[in-house]
């Protein structure tokens, strides 16, 4: 009798603990209870330390520095990798990209826009839940496989090379232009999945409630369909753009190390070349120039989609 | 009657233009998404002076670097899925349990990969691991840099692609820790008597299967295709060594990259199906790194 009481003890403990936690569990003390415990994201924290924390102070420590010319193997703290970054075939790169970028990402954006409208516009229920799964998939899709399938339609043997003879027009795939056909490819499904649900939200209701105090077609796009779908159109942009500026395997893929100069190719052929003429540390500047690209985007696309969502929560 | 008046209303949209220019510009972004894999299905089992063939297939597989490729691609994938939910499941469970105050910290930590592109990742990482095997042979940073970095079991590429995967799953396990009433699961499951370990295998598992799941299938996608960061570090996965026969054998690594690629899209058309409705807000977490 004893022994079975002693043994229920320390449970029969801990539910009397428990009962009086859940009477008194009001968010104050849900909240002290949080803030006392931390030790349970430890291990999560020193995994992100190791493999995101080290290589991010890795790539900005060797931007800042440059190896010291009165002392081989050692270095000293510099701005002079960022100056090389904008001088240069560096910046070039950086221009090219940012320009194939931008009109990679309107391209993308404008069809990605009316495509999205043109499926709604089907009213066909199959069709929409279609191009839901398949939007996301395509987002997704790139990287090396895209590349490939790209080379076998139109690359310099390509099968609708030889059909449409695009040689003769001048086309040619492993160019600024071949890149932005090519990252259609994902940008298009990007811009369909931002945007879909935004402009499905549109109700025919409201165009007949505006059409009933008098509001013409046109200005009902513009006093109520477009300042409600402009935040979800500029997200989508935005994101286009992020997209197409940090595309590396694809192209690499592509055009491997010549032909078009990208920021991502250049940072790889800045590795490669070993630390000859301090290229490795331009490289890291390089990259750090990248992240500055991709927070900006994130820090103007984050508010813009919170946004999109603000009619139809 | 009223009812299905209403749910067919709901789906009525609003025209600009003729459904007739509709279904043209659907057909055509249709063709423009078909077209590419269509001619390299073309290119793969059909040669002009031949014919119809599955030559290609027989010769990506036989070649010499293939299998190679192929087990560390699958060792790297299931270590980096098995790796990912041992690290991630208990630690957000954890964080909605007993540490919410620190859930904007950790969703702060989990989207940075999002703003570093995976070649700046990979840049950084080559710079750290080079200047550790800089102290010299049998220096402890140089051993370190070594271990991580071992031809056979490529930690720091398992470690990379864990990372990269983060912002997508920390939204989607967070999603679906909030839907179920976690406090009163576990403390229902503890005074039966269950042991921590017990209750998150047997009582937290079932009830969020399905973002764990979804997890793990975008990992493997993931692994299956990412090239950035295996090229840079200098690991012959699957998609490097793809290119690597690409000069010499342009069918045998385009059959094999379309074999590949159906599978990642059953991975990932399996794993949309799954949940749903894709949600606006996962598109973020969902882009990037692969392209």
């Amino acid at each position: 009798m004893l022994a079975v009481a002693r043994s229920d003890a320390p449970s029969g403990a801990d539910s009397v603990d428990r009962a009086v936690d859940l009477v008194h569990s009001s968010p104050a003390r849900a909240q002290r209870r949080g803030d006392s415990s931390f030790t349970g994201l430890i291990p999560f924290l020193v995994f992100i330390a190791l493999f995101l924390g080290v290589p991010i102070c890795g790539i900005v420590l060797s931007a800042f520095r440059v190896a010291d010319v009165n002392d081989p193997g050692s270095y000293v703290p510099s701005l002079a990798n960022f100056v090389a970054s904008f001088r240069g075939a560096s910046w070039d790169a950086m221009q090219n990209s940012l320009q194939i970028s931008v009109i990679a990402a309107l391209i993308g954006g404008v069809v990605g826009l009316a495509l999205a409208q043109a499926i709604l516009t089907t009213r066909s229920k199959k069709l929409i839940a279609v191009v839901t799964v398949l939007t996301s998939v395509l987002a997704n899709s790139g990287g090396v496989p895209l590349a490939f399938s790209f080379i076998a339609a139109v690359g310099n043997a390509g099968i609708m090379t030889g059909l449409l003879s695009l040689t003769d027009l001048g086309f040619t795939l492993y160019s600024s232009g071949g890149l932005i056909l090519m990252y259609q490819y994902f940008l298009i499904p990007t811009m369909v999945m931002v945007v879909l649900p935004t402009l499905a939200g549109l109700r025919l209701e409201w165009k007949e409630a505006a059409a009933s105090v008098g509001a013409t077609s046109w200005y009902f796009w513009k006093k109520v369909g477009l300042p409600i779908a402009t935040p979800a159109i500029l997200a989508g942009f935005v994101l286009l753009f992020g997209a197409s500026f940090a595309t590396h395997a694809s192209a690499a893929a592509l055009i491997g190390g010549g032909g078009v100069p990208l920021i991502t190719l250049r940072i790889d052929s800045g590795l490669a070349g070993g630390n000859l003429a301090g290229q490795e540390n331009v490289a890291m500047a390089l990259g750090v120039n990248m992240i500055v690209v991709a927070l900006v985007v994130l820090l103007i696309y984050m508010p813009l989609q919170k946004r999109s969502l603000k009619w139809f929560k | 009657m009223v009812q299905m008046r209403q749910s067919t209303r709901a789906t009525r949209g609003i025209r600009v233009v003729a459904p007739g220019l509709s279904w043209a510009l659907i057909i055509l972004v249709a063709l423009y998404i078909a077209v590419p894999m269509l001619c390299a299905l073309a290119f793969s089992i059909y040669v002009p002076t031949t014919g119809f063939t599955f030559v290609p297939y027989l010769e990506s597989v036989r070649d010499p670097g293939f299998f190679g490729a192929l087990s560390l691609t699958l060792l790297i994938t299931v270590l980096t899925v098995v790796g990912l939910l041992a690290i991630m499941v208990p630690t957000m469970v954890y964080l909605h349990l007993k540490a919410p105050r620190w859930r904007p910290v950790i969703e702060i930590v989990c989207t940075i990969p999002l703003v570093v592109p995976s070649i700046a990742l990979a840049a950084g990482l080559v710079t750290v691991l080079r200047s550790m095997a800089s102290f010299g042979r049998g220096s402890v940073p140089a051993q370190i840099s070594q271990l991580l970095q071992n031809p056979d079991l490529p930690i720091v590429l398992v470690g990379s692609y864990i990372v990269l995967t983060l912002p997508f799953v920390f939204r989607s396990l967070d999603a679906g820790l909030r839907t179920i009433d976690l406090r009163t699961l576990v403390e229902s499951a503890h005074s039966l008597g269950a042991s921590g370990a017990t209750v998150l295998r047997r009582v937290i598992l079932p009830n969020v299967k399905g973002p764990v799941i979804f997890c793990a299938f975008f990992c493997i996608a993931l692994c299956l295709g990412e090239f950035t960061m295996a090229v840079t570090l200098g690991y012959r996965t699957l998609p490097v060594w793809l290119t690597q026969i690409a000069g010499s054998n342009f069918r045998a690594s385009i059959s094999m990259s379309l074999l590949i690629n159906a599978l990642t899209w059953a991975l990932l058309i399996a794993m949309t199906v799954l949940a749903g409705r894709a949600a606006p807000a996962r598109v973020l977490a969902l882009k990037g790194h692969k392209s």
